[in-house]
């Protein structure tokens, strides 16, 4: 079972009816949506406290303020009481304006180092949970007020402590894409060779697993990622790591493995991802990729795998892009990942396009250089299942067009069978789409099919493709108009001025 | 996307036989996409709205959306959600369209003597000597000296409305004429226009099949207007009909009608009214 229950993060209250509550939520999507034009999407995590079911409602007020002003105050004498004391900053300072109080204070981050690196276990767990609040804070000028700890909030990765340790990843993970000068301080103090050693150590850990794939995301995310961060990451033992941790515990859940495929999607991309290609990680991520598709395709649908299918698709969809073509069979090895593919697409255009338009896409780069998944796709008997997919919009049924048109591309043979399978009526419906890419790729696909055969022409010729072709040459689009044209000079008028009446009928 | 592609080689015991030029251009090609790309956005918002604690299962909020149809004469921006409709309108608006004046008419009958009656000069003259305006009913077969002797026909034999939308006379065109915009570029004007005027024929459907007609070749204008001349039919045409169909200059015969030739759609037409009264000499299909 997924561990949305067990680390809660930021739990969302339900305030206000289901409706004000879904309102929200979209605004607040909307707000993701422009923040990703920007460049500038950014998420932080909050862990709960153990005992906490939900996050206390925090008044943001004057007395908020007021406390952690005391609170220092009387933090600077030690006894006792100094762990209550440190205890209550640490909600005091969830919230905003009592942060921006708390930085302001002279010396309060020097106290909370000290505290920090004490010999008191408890006030150091404490004080962590201080800074872990203080990362998370809305305002950007927190986070370079913070620097002077995270020496040693890198240090204590090495530590044994699972909830300390996953507190000062998490922090480190909120802190970083706060400001350029954090992200150089980090990156100097060795920020990387901590997470590679840290998830080294801590493998069995799987929670600090989640951690350390969470805080190494938000170091690939960064804007300059590709020059400062990507290439050092590479060349550590994280790729590896990564990829070893890749398929989730059946107890524990996907959190860990979502975290650290999400990191190598973010390498995927790079410019320079032949090392991950040479670390075997096309062929994991493929194998993993089979087994969530049988999972599907057996009814197992976990709750948020498409949180876990997302980036391993990707990975798989620009590692294929650049993995030659002869290599192609060992990188990728099973030829029945295009199944897996084909049941990930169909489950779910309707809940989630944007994953079915992605599964799409690998399913093009995996038919694009090789015959052996075209013929796979043939023999496996995917493709009627991909044509029922061609009504669908937002992208999905053009890749899938897209798919179709490299599987005829290769071999007459495969045109001949597509034909078999009611491609030459389908098009006859996609040619009257709205979507002016529908349009052109299928007069692509059709031409493509009339070479292989008389018997497309015939077909098509039969269910009145002609009227449908005269139609489009009066379309304002010159590339349907050219491609139309064609096909109605070279390929259909010239062989029905030997059909009779009777037989056009 | 960014093709970083490989073309594929075809089978070498399959040669192509494909001219070099052709308008054709797809090649398979694999796509890398960079970590901003479009096509992840929705992937990344899911992510991110899930570390920001607000991630729900989306059982509950279906997104699914489904391709529509448009109708491809330019200038028509209809767009359907099913495909029938698409058919509808494309039969009833598309399929019957006199060029000269851009009515729509429901069937090919009604045209050919919507044609006639309003474009066709010949008949014009030829209605001062003889009974020329054919009853609309199929099959009826009368004819009469004026519209109006056919009108009443049409009400008291055959019980149709005193207000009949497709026996509309010329006068009753009114203003329309005049207002007429200089014609465009495009073949197919607005459809707009003509939905305000014409309505679907409710009384008599003789829609044609829309199979292109076997054995036609591709000839101009000009060498159609001869070969009617040789094989008239019925309707007495002579050479003034020819000399009608050369007066009558084709504005978009450069814009649209291609450098090669191509089969003039029995259904469609283009730019030349003149045309339509040619479907006479090829007999009625049944």
């Amino acid at each position: 079972m997924w561990r949305l229950n067990r680390v809660r993060h930021k739990a969302g209250r339900q305030v206000g009816s289901s409706e004000e509550v879904r309102l929200k939520r979209r605004e607040h999507e909307r707000a993701l949506r422009q923040a990703r034009r920007d460049r500038q999407l950014v998420s932080k995590r909050l862990l709960l406290n153990e005992d906490e079911e939900q996050p206390e409602v925090i008044m943001d007020t004057m007395s908020g303020e007021q406390d952690v002003v005391s609170l220092l105050h009387k933090l600077q004498h030690s006894g006792p009481e100094r762990e209550t004391h440190l205890r209550a900053l640490s909600n005091a300072l969830r919230g905003p304006s009592a942060q921006l109080s708390f930085i302001k204070q002279e010396n309060s981050m020097h106290l909370l180092v000290s505290l920090l690196t004490g010999s008191n276990a408890q006030c150091r767990l404490h004080a962590v949970r201080c800074l872990h609040e203080l990362s998370h804070s809305p305002h950007t000028n927190v986070a370079p007020a913070c620097l002077p700890a995270t020496p040693y909030l890198l240090t204590y990765l090495s530590g044994q402590s699972t909830k300390f340790t996953e507190l000062c990843l998490y922090t480190l993970g909120n802190l970083f894409p706060d400001s350029d000068i954090v992200k150089e301080k980090l990156l100097a103090q060795g920020i990387i060779p901590a997470l590679a050693s840290c998830l080294e150590n801590q493998r069995h850990n799987l929670s600090v697993v989640e951690a350390v794939g969470f805080t190494l995301s938000q170091l690939l995310q960064a804007k300059d990622a590709a020059e400062k961060i990507i290439p050092q990451v590479l060349a550590s033992s994280l790729p590896s790591q990564l990829l070893s941790v890749l398929t989730p515990d059946p107890n524990f859940g996907l959190a860990p493995a979502i975290e650290c495929a999400w990191c190598l999607h973010y390498l995927a991309c790079s410019e320079d991802n032949r090392e991950l290609l040479a670390r075997g990680a096309l062929l994991q991520c493929s194998s993993l990729l089979l087994s969530l598709g049988d999972a599907v395709a057996e009814g197992k649908k976990e709750e948020g795998m498409e949180l876990l299918v997302c980036p391993v698709l990707r990975c798989v969809g620009n590692l294929l892009s650049l993995c030659p073509v002869d290599s192609l069979s060992t990188q990728v090895g099973d030829v029945r990942l295009v199944a897996a593919v084909c049941v990930l697409l169909q489950a779910y255009p309707h809940t989630q396009p944007a994953l079915a338009r992605e599964s799409a896409w690998v399913l093009n780069n995996l038919t694009a250089a090789s015959s052996d998944f075209c013929s796979a796709l043939l023999s496996l008997n995917l493709v009627p299942g991909l044509i029922q997919l061609l009504p669908f919009s937002q992208g999905i049924n053009t890749m899938v067009l897209r798919v179709l048109a490299n599987i005829a591309h290769k071999k007459k043979k495969f045109c001949v069978q597509l034909a078999q399978l009611g491609l030459v009526s389908t098009l006859c419906a996609t040619l009257k789409m709205a979507d002016q890419e529908m349009v052109t790729l299928s007069l692509e696909v059709l031409f493509l099919l009339v070479l292989s055969t008389q018997q497309v022409a015939d077909e098509f010729v039969r269910l009145g493709g002609v009227s449908l072709l005269e139609a489009i040459q009066y379309n304002s689009e010159g590339e349907m108009r050219r491609r139309a044209a064609y096909l109605l000079e070279h390929h259909l008028l010239t062989h029905s001025s030997d059909l009779t009446v009777d037989n056009v009928l | 996307m960014k093709p970083a592609g490989k073309c594929p080689t075809e089978d070498s015991g399959e040669p192509e036989q494909r001219e070099t030029e052709t308008p054709f251009s797809f090649t398979p090609q694999l796509a890398r996409l960079h970590k901003d790309h479009e096509l992840f956005e929705d992937g990344d918002i899911h992510r991110h709205m899930y570390l920001q604690d607000l991630y729900i299962s989306q059982e509950d909020e279906p997104t699914t959306s489904v391709s529509e149809f448009a109708c491809h004469i330019s200038g028509c921006s209809a767009v359907f959600s099913a495909l029938e409709e698409y058919e509808h309108h494309y039969n009833s608006l598309h399929r019957h369209v006199c060029c000269s004046c851009r009515r729509s008419l429901p069937s090919a009958r009604l045209l050919d003597i919507h044609i006639q009656e309003w474009h066709d000069s010949l008949f014009t003259v030829l209605a001062q000597r003889q009974d020329m305006y054919q009853c609309l009913v199929e099959g009826c077969g009368h004819k009469f000296r004026t519209s109006n002797h056919r009108k009443e026909h049409l009400i008291k034999i055959h019980k149709y409305p005193p207000d009949f939308r497709f026996d509309k006379t010329k006068k009753d065109r009114g203003t329309r004429e005049t207002k007429r915009p200089p014609q465009k570029d495009i073949a197919m004007e607005e459809v707009g226009d003509v939905c305000e005027s014409e309505g679907v024929c409710e009384v008599m459907c003789d829609v044609l099949s829309e199979q292109p007609e076997p054995g036609e070749s591709m000839e101009t204008l000009v060498e159609e207007a001869a070969a009617h001349l040789t094989k008239a039919a019925d309707a007495g045409e002579d050479a003034g009909l020819s000399a009608a169909v050369h007066s009558q200059e084709c504005p978009n015969k450069d814009t649209l009608k291609p450098q090669y030739s191509y089969r003039v759609p029995s259904t469609v037409c283009f730019g030349h009214g003149s045309i339509r009264g040619f479907r006479g000499r090829r007999g009625r299909r049944k």
